[in-house]
């Protein structure tokens, strides 16, 4: 008999969410690990005696309770947690802005619908209309590839819309350049501009130990520093892991969280793992600002979506980082929370992975410095001066991505070709995560959770 | 178990599943999805936990059993008469 009943692979949150679902009804369930700190992508460390979040902007999908068909109230259900318990912060307000437009937008959609009315006063017709067909849409069903960009030329035949409305849902879930599949546009347009942005109350910390606690009251257990280094076959069946330090732990199934490059090679899986490389990576850097520089700085918005030109190239940039668009983050700008004596901003553009991880480990380290400078400077055309009064100051590259959330290359958004069904060769070998499909927070879990009820549970 | 029991121990799956869950006004003979606003995977969760707690493997094609109160405690009282 095998040691556990289900082994999942990685500790973000979809595995985190999948590994509750299970032991909630009795599947001894061991998650593993490879860093000391759950959260994968969406996690957290100290420095100077603060807590700084990785990865997390904001959530998605947000939705009041009660409403019991929003995704982010059923994920609570699935999970069995309380979502009258689970304090929220919805956003201030966030905003797009090109060179001859803006749009503000907020978790109220009709805000949007004025904001066009206001600036494309010919377009809100269309972009109503376009709003029905949304609704209409089922992205939930397999379907094949569809362009989100012929849909929306169509739709609403003004090309510089087009590019407004796509910055936001593009930079916060799609992994493919250029162009995004309908069904992921449908999502996204309903996860950012129909239910928006929202964090949870504390910090992506408190987030991780409650989902934690939910998965050991049930009986599941995790292991920190638990690098699997290979998924072992045997007659056709997957048999379990072996974990780096050599030893190996049996399961009746397994479930990859860590992206199909990395499941290719854990499991020997015979197909070319270059279909499923993500190419959009992106650099982030997270400063910790005295709060005097509010003054004559533009810091109201939650997230403020810019671009210098007024089409969007959202594609992996030829230099290390792309200055021309970007997104600008103010994670204290959530309602009801507390002023502290400084805040963050966060910058994010998309960055090159081939040459971040070409450079040597000198030059990286001056490479680091030398691009963080250019993206606060360039962060400082748009809202204006703080460099001056930053006190803090971090950044992440995709080498830092790759190297704490497993994803390869850095691709956040992972696999431009997703596994829908979660299946593998193996009949006992599942995926679940950012290349099963669902994107952001709430996505990732829903994920988890749908994999684990239609291939374990059922 | 009595079918008192038995409509009991599902109701308090219910709400066990779903916290906002109101049975005031239910109709034991109208489907619960529409009246308690259900969708197919709390469904699963009523499924589950009856696994759970009384072992019982409810095949998926007869998962229409469980439609409504009345129909549940039928399609249980055999199943169940022994727990």
């Amino acid at each position: 008999m095998a040691e556990y009943q289900l082994i999942i692979i990685g500790g973000g949150l979809s595995g985190i969410a999948a590994g509750i679902r299970a032991a909630r009804f009795g599947v001894k369930t061991l998650l593993l690990e490879q860093h000391t700190i759950p959260g994968g992508l969406n996690s957290y460390y100290f420095r100077q005696g603060k807590i700084l979040e990785t990865g997390l902007h904001a959530m998605t999908n947000y939705a009041a309770a009660g409403n019991k068909r929003a995704p982010l109230n059923v994920l609570f259900r699935q999970l069995k947690l309380s979502r009258k318990l689970f304090a929220t912060h919805e956003q201030v307000g966030s905003e797009i802005r090109f060179p001859d437009a803006s749009l503000l937008f907020s978790n109220d959609p009709l805000l949007l619908e004025q904001e066009v009315a206001g600036a494309f006063p010919e377009s809100v017709d269309r972009f109503i209309a376009l709003k029905k067909s949304i609704a209409a849409y089922d992205p939930f069903t397999v379907q094949p590839w569809k362009s989100a960009r012929t849909f929306l030329s169509h739709a609403l035949e003004n090309p510089l819309l087009e590019e407004m409305l796509l910055l936001p849902l593009m930079v916060y879930g799609n992994p493919e350049e250029h162009d995004m599949d309908m069904g992921q546009f449908v999502i996204m347009f309903r996860s950012v501009f129909e239910e928006g942005f929202f964090r949870p109350g504390g910090t992506i910390r408190e987030f991780l130990t409650m989902l934690l606690d939910q998965f050991k009251s049930f009986g599941g257990e995790i292991r920190y520093r638990a690098l699997v280094k290979e998924i072992y076959r045997e007659q056709g069946k997957v048999k379990g892991i072996q974990l780096a330090d050599g030893e190996i732990l049996t399961a009746d199934a397994v479930l990859s969280t860590v992206g199909m490059p990395e499941t290719i090679k854990l499991s020997g899986w015979d197909i070319p793992q270059q279909a499923y490389g993500g190419r959009m990576s992106f650099m982030e850097t997270v400063s910790l600002v005295d709060e005097k520089a509010r003054e004559g700085l533009d810091s109201s918005a939650t997230i403020l979506f810019y671009n210098k030109k007024s089409q969007l190239h959202y594609q992996r940039p030829t230099t290390f980082l792309d200055l021309s668009w970007g997104v600008i983050c103010f994670p204290d700008n959530f309602q009801g929370l507390e002023k502290e004596e400084c805040f963050q901003i966060r910058n994010t553009n998309a960055a090159n992975y081939a040459l971040w991880k070409a450079a040597t480990p000198a030059e990286y380290t001056t490479l680091k410095q030398q691009w963080t400078h250019a993206a606060i400077s360039n962060a400082e055309d748009v809202i204006g001066p703080y460099s001056e009064n930053v006190i803090y100051q971090d950044s992440f590259t995709p080498l830092t991505v790759e190297r704490f959330t497993r994803k390869a290359e850095g691709a956040i958004y992972g696999s431009p070709l997703k596994i829908r069904d979660g299946k593998t060769p193996w009949p006992n070998l599942f995926i679940a995560g950012t290349d099963q499909g669902y994107l952001g927070i709430v996505g990732a879990m829903l994920s988890g959770v749908t994999v684990i009820n239609q291939h374990i549970l059922s | 178990m009595t079918r008192e029991e038995i409509k009991d121990v599902i109701l308090e799956i219910i709400e066990d599943i779903d916290e906002e869950a109101e049975f005031d006004n239910l109709d034991a003979d109208a489907p619960l999805r529409d009246q308690l606003d259900l969708d197919s995977m709390d469904f699963l969760d009523i499924v589950m936990e009856l696994r759970k707690r009384y072992q019982l493997q409810i095949p998926e094609d007869e998962y229409p059993e469980l439609a409504t109160l009345t129909s549940c405690v039928n399609y249980l009282e055999p199943k169940l008469k022994d727990a």
